[in-house]
């Protein structure tokens, strides 16, 4: 019996691979299993390799492993084009379709199938091999094919394999004749079903939860998965959407929606936040609340549009001109992009400030299975501070407080009409030129981030508390660096410390840091981006390292074992 | 003139003495917003930057004086997420037809209920007088031009409203800044129009137009009536046609006028208006 399984399926676009995948992923999702399922393409729109790896877990949420437990191969030639991604090593069991070229050389287990020739067989059509691959997957992860005929039923989105059930108890029944290791599945921990979503719809979910009533964006890779979440839920609760015409529409769009009173929304990756820089520090100056989600891919221009990156921090912290203060939140699970998307939209609201959050390729396309309660626990909402009653006599829309956030109208109030701008402005909002003006203002958009660096409760902290070796990361490689030191079982031995707010820093990132005698930063880019930021805030101890390398591939459990080891001794 | 101090901010404009803004600030503040009856407190003004953009801060209502060439984008957030307000996004020529152009035909396929004002003085007057697209090539011997320190333009102009026609935007007019009852009229009747409005405001540079060039066009301009014939360029051939703002092939044909022979003056094209 296994607590964890990978598996892979390669082949051609065409073959059914993703189909099959999330129908595996689903069934599994039902029964109560975690899972991770990314999913791999060619550079091609149509016709290139197509490819999905999924990780099921029995006890507690991993990433798929670095070596495949199963895979299903219908096209070696495809294969070959995501090969890095489906590792096989000499325990991997092979299910393939044709013999593999001469640069392969397959592990003991593996097995000549004729999906194509079964489906057509059985159902008179070859589309359905992948039902094929389906039934027989299944049987060898030890679903009994009474239970599969249950949840099948039950779901209206399995209707495929419900549909055409014969060509997966065809499948089913090809598993007699294989002799391989025990590839059974243990039963889950928690058998409550698990909800299936990635990162990006996660984040579409809770925009509407939080209160986003108006979403504008413009298509990129790989974030458009929030865009159509948006398209799709927002006109359920009245709120509006449009596609603009570039990103520095959508920004725009953003300010004049915020400005009425509504709490906007847009979603892109690196070359779009490029543009809306501009209206980033028109945010910032005139003080609208708005939320930028930024899905990380490989840099710089338009890089690898389709993988995963850590590289766009320096830009979100510091993009601009002119000294322009916001706040940079990274989440680094499908849990975290639904909490720390109301985070956004609570800080954006509070503080009257752009937030950025960043997620990256990962988080956001990776098809996972999670606890559902996690996506339906309330969060408390904030909603911007409006004038009092007795404001209307003499409404100052950047009146100076305490807190330095000053209570804002929205357009239609009525007798609290108010200008403002990107020009330099005293407190009605009105052009100013002179120093002491500008140094205030500037005053007031820095200090009244300040009391965010007292928000501890955004920083996650693992490990033994007591250790002097210390871990600082972000984003999705918070997940690997998990599973790389259960892996190593050095969990007393080290402590580790996930950003979710980087800027501005909480407190006690620097009493992580001050605790301990080495620290190890680990993030995907090729600068370390985040091991100088903080250099920038916080004296680093003397044993300081990162270990960084650009996209392009996951980091493996494998390859982040080294610097961890290291690490520990 | 209660309503003039209603509309009106204690903001003393930046403005040159003979500036068109003044023009449109007065149409705005005195004729077009007491008139219409449109609350302060249900009116938009966002502009770009530039001479004309600084008018936000000037006029009694909600007001964003924005960054250049985005004033278009940001009223259609506002109106996206309001309908009740009535949004006005105000430039010049360098923001609508230079920098911020990309908005422009988008806004106009959209239909969404803003007006367009774009005041056009022919100039970067901000910045002291470079060239914009919509500086006209004088030709040579007709005086220097703009400020002696810049180099006069090398490509056509950007004809706004040919442009306007073009894209079918749901109401084309061209006003002049000197005629302020004109202008207040064609404001009044874009903001009234239910769909994107374009209004061109063709509005003198006092510091950087070059010597009578804004006096050539003042000659000129003439008025459209609906349902009277059209004036034609000085030694046109071609007789005038009956004005008709609900054709727009006739709209088209009104913008192809080369701006210095012949301003027209009123509603180009007015559309059916959105439900």
């Amino acid at each position: 019996m296994k607590k964890n399984l990978t598996i892979g399926v390669a082949g051609a676009g065409g073959d059914g691979v993703v189909a099959m995948g999330s129908l595996l992923q689903r069934i599994a999702a039902a029964e109560g299993y975690f899972s991770q399922m990314p999913r791999y393409y060619g550079a091609q729109i149509r016709g290139g390799g197509s490819a999905v790896k999924l990780g099921l877990n029995a006890d507690s949420p991993s990433l798929p492993g670095d070596t495949l437990d199963i895979i299903v191969c219908f096209n070696w030639q495809k294969y070959f084009e995501v090969k890095q991604e489906l590792h096989l090593g000499p325990e991997t069991v092979v299910l393939c379709e044709s013999e593999p070229p001469v640069e392969i050389s397959l592990p003991k287990a593996s097995f000549h199938i004729e999906f194509t020739e079964k489906s057509q067989q059985i159902t008179g059509k070859t589309i359905n091999k992948n039902l094929v691959a389906l039934g027989l997957l299944l049987d060898i992860i030890g679903f009994p094919p009474e239970r599969i005929k249950e949840i099948v039923e039950a779901d209206t989105d399995l209707h495929l394999v419900k549909d055409h059930w014969d060509a997966v108890t065809a499948g089913i029944q090809l598993s007699a004749n294989l002799d391989h290791r025990d590839l059974i599945l243990s039963p889950p921990q928690d058998k409550t079903p698990k909800v299936i979503l990635h990162g990006n719809a996660s984040i579409g979910q809770a925009a509407i939860d939080a209160g986003c009533r108006a979403y504008f964006g413009y298509p990129i890779t790989p974030a458009a998965e929030i865009m159509q979440t948006m398209q799709k839920e927002l006109p359920r609760v009245a709120g509006v959407f449009l596609q603009a015409e570039d990103e520095i529409a959508s920004t725009g769009l953003l300010i004049g929606a915020a400005l009425t009173g509504a709490k906007p929304m847009t979603g892109t990756s690196g070359p779009g936040l490029d543009l809306m820089t501009e209206m980033l520090g028109l945010g910032v100056s005139a003080e609208i609340p708005m939320v930028i989600v930024n899905v990380q891919r490989c840099g710089p221009s338009t890089g690898i549009p389709s993988k995963s990156e850590q590289s766009d921090l320096n830009h979100a912290i510091y993009g601009g001109h002119g000294d322009a203060p916001r706040v940079v939140i990274a989440p680094h699970t499908v849990e975290s992009c639904y909490r720390l998307t109301i985070e956004s939209f609570n800080i954006a609201e509070g503080f009257q400030v752009p937030v950025i959050l960043l997620s990256d390729q990962w988080l956001g396309q990776t098809f996972t299975a999670v606890a559902s309660d996690s996506l339906n626990q309330t969060y408390p909402i904030v909603n911007r501070e409006k004038p009092a009653q007795n404001e209307t006599t003499e409404y100052h829309r950047y009146r100076l407080t305490e807190n330095f956030i000053s209570p804002m109208a929205n357009i239609g109030d009525d007798g609290l009409m108010y200008r403002t701008s990107g020009l330099t402005h005293n407190q009605d909002g009105a052009p100013a030129f002179d120093a002491e003006t500008h140094n205030t203002l500037h005053e007031k958009r820095w200090r009244k981030l300040l009391p965010l660096c007292k928000r501890n409760d955004l920083v996650l902290n693992l490990g033994n508390d007591k250790s002097k070796r210390g871990i600082i990361t972000w984003g999705s490689t918070a997940q690997v660096i998990r599973d790389a030191i259960s892996f190593l079982g050095i969990e007393n031995d080290v402590k580790v410390c996930v950003l979710e707010l980087i800027y501005p820093l909480p407190e006690n990132v620097a009493t992580f840091i001050r605790s301990v005698d080495t620290l190890l930063v680990v993030e995907m880019n090729y600068s370390g981006q985040l091991f100088h930021y903080l250099k920038s805030q916080t004296d680093l101890p003397k044993h300081s390292e990162v270990y960084c390398r650009p996209g392009g591939r996951p980091f493996s459990v494998k390859e982040l074992s080294e610097p961890l080891r290291k690490l520990a001794q | 003139m209660s309503e003039h101090t209603t509309y009106k901010t204690s903001v003393k404009p930046v403005w040159c003495p003979g500036c068109g803004g003044f023009g449109l600030l007065t149409a705005l503040t005195r004729q077009v917003l007491p008139n219409l009856g449109i609350p302060s407190k249900a009116t938009f003004i966002v502009s770009g930057i530039g001479c004309s953009s600084r008018i936000p801060a000037y006029i009694n209502t909600y007001g964003l004086n924005s960054i250049h060439g985005r004033a278009i984008p940001i009223a259609q957030g506002a109106k996206l997420t309001k309908d009740n307000l009535t949004v006005i996004a105000i430039g010049g020529d360098g923001d609508f037809f230079s920098i911020g152009a990309g908005h422009l035909p988008h806004a106009v396929r959209r239909n969404i209920d803003i007006t367009c004002i774009m005041v056009n003085n022919f100039v970067y007057a901000l910045t002291k007088g470079q060239i914009s697209p919509t500086t006209p090539r004088l030709r040579r011997g007709e005086g220097s031009f703009l400020s002696l320190e810049h180099y006069p333009p090398v490509d056509p102009i950007l004809d706004i409203v040919s442009y306007s026609a073009s894209t079918k935007a749901s109401f084309v007019a061209q006003g002049i800044a000197t005629d302020v009852d004109h202008l207040s009229y064609l404001l009044e009747a874009g903001i009234r129009h239910k769909g994107f409005s374009f209004i061109s405001v063709l509005s003198q540079c006092a510091t950087f137009n070059a010597p009578g060039m804004f006096d050539q066009i003042k000659k000129n301009a003439t008025y459209l009536k609906e349902g009277e014939p059209v004036q034609m360029p000085a030694g046109s051939e071609e007789a005038g046609w009956i004005h008709d703002p609900h054709d727009i092939t006739l709209a088209l044909k009104l913008a192809e006028a080369p701006l210095l022979e012949k301003p027209h003056l009123g509603i180009f094209f007015q559309g059916n208006e959105l439900q």
